[in-house]
């Protein structure tokens, strides 16, 4: 009686998760899934022999590396959908918010991958990925067979395979699993995992992906996430410089750059983006969901990988000039709509 | 109510058409008298030159390829001021830059007649379904009596003011969609070249802060080599030439609408310039190591 009401409850739950979860939600075949948020993901009292995803719960202990920007609410999503969550971070006061929610927590990233099953990593960039990964007290040093590393940095693919080179060393399996989504879709648990490389790891953490995000991929052998994220993200970065230029331009002509933003919202190429933050770039305010620093080195890589295959990306190579002259007018940790500083006529303090 | 329509090409048609479906008598002109027939089919009838439009109807609307043929509907023998007067309103929705805008409005003004210059954001389909997005600006009254046509013809009209401020905004739009398909043709070329599917990246494209019509529209298409013209590539390119114009003008910082008119060129130097203006997407797959001419 007591499992059926809890199946009943649990179908009750993910229904209303799937319901406030809103427009976003998605659900498809194949190799992406949407996912509800499932309130019970983690369980105890959910069979734990039954397959991810078809309603067993995820059991073990999770770990979590790095609660910035984006680890702290994909942590803080995890604690909720009742999973045992263990948390580690640079700067140790970060961990007290997830503290706080339940979380436990160990003063290395080695430790924390000794005493978890599986480990997720959310660094800002290759260097801390690979510090955290493979550094002094570093996560392979806590792993073994049977325990899992999903790395959801985004990094580049070289800096994937060497992490995952680590791991996997060590007996354990490794999923490198870079998402696209910012501050928001974090916290609202709707981002998008671009995963590759252990496929049995992905198919056993699949129903934490769904707890903290809307949709995931999987896309074959490692460094194919990492592109994945990397070509995503540049496309975007092109764009928000063009709707800085578009910007720009309608207010030095005398238009309305409001009004700009509202055509756009009415045509083909209405974007989330543009109707997002088109309205406080306007302001000239830049409230940082996705730090300029951050889009740069995206971008930068991106570069990268574009050369080794002789691949032309102008758009690409111009936008990123911007970003870094951004960077030099003290706008790194804005957010990355600031790029539209960097096109503004100023004063030149030499 | 009764319009005059000068230019039937893939825009001109499509509303045209929309407006007799809705009702409305049009007399319609082509320079090419033969592409009249499909709308004197559905009711509509002809005018064998703009003057002779102009003297028929109260409102003629013109939806000409570019400055050169919308200045030449009105300036030239048997053109629309030849028949402009007092009481009669000229209405432009061809995207021309903001000089030929004011050009063509103080010669229309002079006679008596009103303007208003009103380009659209949207392409065939938009057109074919009075879907498009209408940036009209210059005479207010006679911008008013035009809102019936412009429901029919579009979801949504903007007025924005003196002459010159529809142009300017519609090569803002059209400058910011051509960056846009250069940084998505950018994108599947890197994708493909790096053993990634092009497809997937769509999809993920798709589900993010960056879905927009147009991507989910073309990109599939371009994946097929099919870019059947909606919006054909040289009008692309001469939208992007214009908006750079009015940035080098005011000296406005545009290096992304630079590079993405360099590939626009480049297509057209290839001879893409009939195909519609994803096309430009050849151009950048081309642009690889691997790639083949």
């Amino acid at each position: 009686m007591a499992a059926r009401a809890t199946t009943a409850a649990a179908s009750l739950l993910i229904a209303r998760a799937a319901a406030a979860a809103g427009p976003a939600m998605r659900l498809r075949g194949g190799r992406s899934r949407g996912g509800a948020r499932l309130v019970l993901a983690c369980s105890a009292s959910s069979s734990s022999s039954s397959p991810p995803g078809e309603g067993g719960g995820f059991s073990g202990r999770v770990g979590f590396l790095g609660l910035g920007i984006m680890g702290a609410p994909m942590a803080s999503n995890l604690i909720k959908a009742g999973c045992d969550v263990t948390v580690w971070n640079r700067t140790k006061s970060k961990c007290d918010p997830l503290l706080t929610l339940g979380a436990k927590y160990e003063s290395s990233p080695a430790d924390v991958a000794s005493a978890c099953d599986v480990t997720f990593a959310m660094l800002a960039d290759p260097e801390s990925a690979v510090e955290v990964a493979c550094g002094a007290n570093g996560a392979a040093q806590g792993m073994a067979p049977g325990k899992g590393y999903v790395d959801v940095s985004t990094v580049d693919a070289a800096t994937s395979k060497l992490i995952g080179k680590s791991i996997t060393s060590t007996g354990a399996s490794f999923l490198e699993a870079p998402v696209s989504g910012s501050k928001k879709p974090a916290e609202d648990g709707l981002l998008i995992f671009l995963t590759a490389g252990d496929e049995s790891l992905y198919n056993r953490v699949a129903l934490l992906l769904d707890v903290m995000g809307k949709s995931r991929f999987f896309l074959g052998d490692v460094g194919n996430g990492a592109a994945m994220k990397l070509v995503v993200n540049m496309v975007m970065g092109s764009m928000m410089v063009s709707f800085s230029e578009g910007l720009l331009l309608s207010e030095k002509v005398g238009l309305d750059p409001n009004t700009l933003v509202e055509v756009i919202s009415q045509g083909a190429i209405s974007a989330p983006m543009f109707s997002l933050k088109g309205p406080s770039m306007v302001k000239a305010a830049y409230p940082t969901a996705f730090p300029l620093k951050h889009q740069q080195k995206d971008l930068r890589l991106a570069l990268a990988l574009a050369e080794s295959v002789s691949q032309s990306i102008p758009t690409v190579a111009a936008a990123n000039e911007l970003y870094k002259v951004a960077k030099s007018l003290g706008l790194a940790d804005q957010d990355f709509s600031a790029v539209i500083e960097a096109l503004k006529a100023k004063e030149q303090n030499e | 109510m009764e319009v005059g329509f000068l230019g039937l090409g893939i825009m001109g048609k499509a509303m045209a058409a929309n407006l007799l479906r809705h009702g409305f008598r049009v007399t319609v002109w082509n320079r090419t008298l033969a592409k009249c027939q499909e709308l004197v089919a559905l009711g509509a009838a002809v005018g064998e030159t703009p003057a002779a439009v102009v003297a028929k109807c109260r409102y003629t609307i013109a939806m000409l390829s570019d400055p050169s043929a919308a200045l030449s509907v009105v300036f030239d023998k048997d053109g629309v001021l030849e028949q402009i007067g007092d009481g009669k309103g000229y209405v432009d929705m061809s995207t021309v830059d903001a000089a030929t805008s004011c050009k063509i409005s103080e010669a229309i003004k002079q006679k008596g007649g009103a303007f208003v210059e009103a380009p659209v954001s949207g392409s065939k389909k938009p057109a074919e379904d009075g879907q498009l997005v209408i940036l009209a600006a210059g005479d207010k009254a006679l911008y008013d009596d035009m809102v019936p046509a412009f429901d029919v013809l579009g979801k949504k009209s903007f007025f924005l003011g003196e002459i010159g401020n529809g142009a300017k905004m519609k090569l803002v739009v059209n400058m910011v969609m051509g960056s846009m398909m250069n940084a998505l043709s950018e994108g599947l070329s890197l994708a493909d070249n790096s053993g990634l599917s092009p497809q997937t990246l769509l999809d993920v494209l798709d589900l993010g802060a960056i879905a927009n019509p147009m991507f989910k529209l073309k990109g599939p298409s371009m994946l097929q080599g099919s870019y059947n013209p909606a919006f054909p590539l040289k009008h692309q390119q001469k939208d992007m030439r214009l908006a750079l114009a009015l940035g080098d003008e005011n000296a406005v910082s545009m290096p992304v609408a630079a590079a993405s008119n360099e590939a626009f060129k480049k297509a057209r130097s290839l001879g893409l310039g009939d195909l519609d203006f994803s096309a430009v997407y050849e151009v950048l797959k081309g642009a690889s190591g691997s790639g083949q001419a």
